[in-house]
């Protein structure tokens, strides 16, 4: 049974191979089919190695058979695991809805091209969650740096090209500031493979308590400004609501969890518990979060443009997995996985309906939006139910992770948290809900619009409900989860 | 600041990434941007390599005969720089692909400009 073990490789190596067999095709079906069986490739594998770890333990697995220091690792355990599996899907449904759609966006000669970045784009996020190496990690944030830009700029429109290059330059700055640390990490320790820079750090980190806080400062800083920490996530709303729809529903749902991943990694398996309780880093982070809880939300509020809101609504829901981090507590890094989960499907829903709403009626401004719920009732009503999970009704997702939250505030005696988490979930409501109302129970502008004129037709809406269903599976099995993702601490 | 003298290999490292750092982010103009960038790169380059050199031993390349483990400077450093390099390159590259895009579409290069003209 040792192939097994090798599924992680297997699935990252084909989606990089089959990316560059994609710009060689001239039939564009073609693509789109490459790009699904890559990515349900991709997710029969994962989901039998999830099953491999859950039974048989995590491992780390060597690339090539050279031994850890001198050779790359992947370690594989549980939550790297529902993480893969989590991005395949994410990514499958996505490309799905995409081959309904992309020719809206894209111009018909550049369709390969897109696949082969989105490809790209998720076979280096999988990097980043699987690998154990440090420099590697970083190779992989710069492959998927360029991926991301590059989806964002295909659209070939002016906004694009100035939301890209924004993005191109803030996260360039992240990946040296990322750098910067990785070297301050290597010239401590002499090692870059993660298990052994902690083992090193254990003992020796007495020794440096200056260069410590350095290091986990550089990457704080360079990981928040690529996750859209609050203060730095300026170039997140241009980006995300300027790419194409498929694209901005990867950007948000994808590309800044595996980041935080990182970061996690970068905290609990790099330096440990011992050393990070030493510096202010989970406080910071816990302040940073609740200010991105807040103001992402706020500034929602001021948006006129459809997309615009959910790309500042990614702001404060990023805001609750640092959060969750940031209490730095077990329930609370369960709850940030769990919540990183619950996002990225219920944001990959709500970018995937707004996109078919904006695509099908040409409209931007929620203003012009009103009486949409008549024309297009079945895309509304998905809608709805995905900012429902944001708003934290029970059973969806967002209201599992706001009520475990809110406990464990109450477990680390800091109840004025409580008070932003619901401050936070009524702002939520403020501005994802009148859309939905507009949109349903607005007489005059109703009257004039033809019932279902506009209604995409069912094979179209089937990914969204497909990702609403999974959202609900999420929400309704929450304990199932989160006693999967416990058993790692065992 | 003796300190600072011993290491003067860190200490210029650390102060061209500031000066990458700031022209990155304060320079309105994209083409000052992409050499700040660059210098911030090449500043990380010079750190890590100045980590691996040992005063006084060999370049690791084995001419002749092996001469033993420690007769050699740390080759590990001067490889990762080389997978840096290629990365910060490929950046350049893509960076100045899009300056040129912006130029097409908007043409100017001055990021605050192309910030004002906005949403036309």
């Amino acid at each position: 049974m040792t192939i097994i073990k090798s599924f992680p490789l297997i699935g990252v190596l084909i989606l990089f191979l089959i990316a560059f067999i994609m710009p060689l095709i001239k039939k564009n079906s073609v693509v789109k089919f490459l790009s699904i069986a890559s990515f349900s490739t991709c997710l029969v594998l994962f989901v039998v190695s999830l099953n491999y770890v859950i039974h048989n333990g995590s491992y780390f697995y060597k690339i090539g058979h050279f031994v850890a220091p001198y050779g790359i690792e992947f370690s594989i355990g549980i939550i790297e695991c529902i993480m893969a599996v989590l991005f395949a899907f994410i990514s499958l449904i996505i490309s799905w809805y995409s081959c309904y759609s992309i020719e809206h966006d894209v111009n018909e000669s550049k369709v390969p091209l897109y696949y082969l970045l989105i490809n790209i784009l998720v076979g280096s996020l999988l990097g980043i969650i699987f690998s154990n190496d440090m420099f590697n990690v970083y190779v992989f944030i710069e492959i998927s740096n360029l991926a991301s830009c590059g989806i964002v700029v295909v659209k070939d429109k002016k906004e694009n090209i100035r939301a890209g290059i924004k993005y191109l330059i803030l996260s360039c700055l992240g990946s040296g500031l990322v750098l910067m640390g990785i070297a301050f990490l290597y010239s401590m320790t002499g090692h870059l493979n993660m298990t052994f820079i902690h083992e090193n750090l254990i003992n020796s980190y007495m020794n440096y308590p200056q260069a410590i806080i350095i290091t986990l400062g550089l990457f704080t800083v360079g990981i928040g400004v690529k996750s859209a920490l609050f203060p730095l996530h300026t170039w997140l709303p241009d980006a995300h609501s300027n790419a194409p729809t498929s694209s901005s529903a990867m950007l948000s749902s994808l590309v800044l969890k595996a980041y935080i991943i990182f970061l996690i990694k970068v905290l609990y398996r790099v330096m440990g518990n011992e050393i990070i309780s030493e510096t202010p880093i989970l406080f910071v982070l816990l302040a940073l979060g609740s200010l991105g809880m807040i103001m992402g939300s706020v500034l929602a509020i001021f948006q006129k443009n459809l997309k615009r809101i959910i790309a500042y609504s990614s702001v404060a829901q990023i805001g609750y997995i640092y959060f969750a981090i940031g209490l730095g507590t077990e329930l609370g890094f369960v709850i940030a996985i769990y919540h990183i989960i619950g996002h990225a499907i219920t944001k990959s829903a709500l970018f995937l309906c707004s996109g078919s709403i904006i695509e099908k009626t040409g409209i931007k401004e929620i203003a012009n939006l009103k009486g949409v719920g008549k024309e297009m009732p079945y895309t509304l009503s998905l809608f709805l139910i995905s900012s429902l999970s944001l708003v934290g009704i029970p059973l969806l997702p967002g209201f599992v992770s706001k009520w475990y939250l809110a406990i464990e505030s109450i477990g680390v005696n800091k109840l004025y948290l409580i008070v932003i988490i619901l401050v936070s979930s009524l702002l939520n409501a403020v501005y994802y809900l009148p859309i939905s109302i507009h949109g349903f129970f607005n007489e005059e502008q109703s009257s004039s619009k033809l019932y279902k004129s506009k209604e995409k037709s069912v094979k179209e809406l089937m990914p969204i409900t497909i990702l609403v269903i999974a959202m609900l599976y999420v929400g309704v099995n929450s304990e199932g989860i989160i006693n999967l993702i416990k058993t790692t601490f065992v | 600041m003796e300190r600072l003298l011993t290491n003067y290999y860190e200490t210029s490292s650390i102060i061209l990434f500031g000066i990458g750092f700031a022209t990155l982010l304060l320079h309105s103009n994209l083409i000052k941007k992409i050499i700040g960038m660059n210098i911030m790169d090449t500043s990380v380059i010079l750190f890590l390599i100045a980590k691996g050199y040992i005063h006084g031993k060999a370049s690791p390349i084995v001419v002749g005969e092996f001469k033993g483990v420690s007769e050699y400077v740390n080759p590990i450093p001067t490889s990762l720089m080389l997978t840096g390099i290629v990365v910060a390159v490929s950046t350049t590259a893509f960076a100045l692909a899009l300056t040129i895009k912006m130029y097409e579409k908007y043409g100017t290069i001055e990021l605050d400009e192309i910030l004002e003209k906005g949403d036309e």
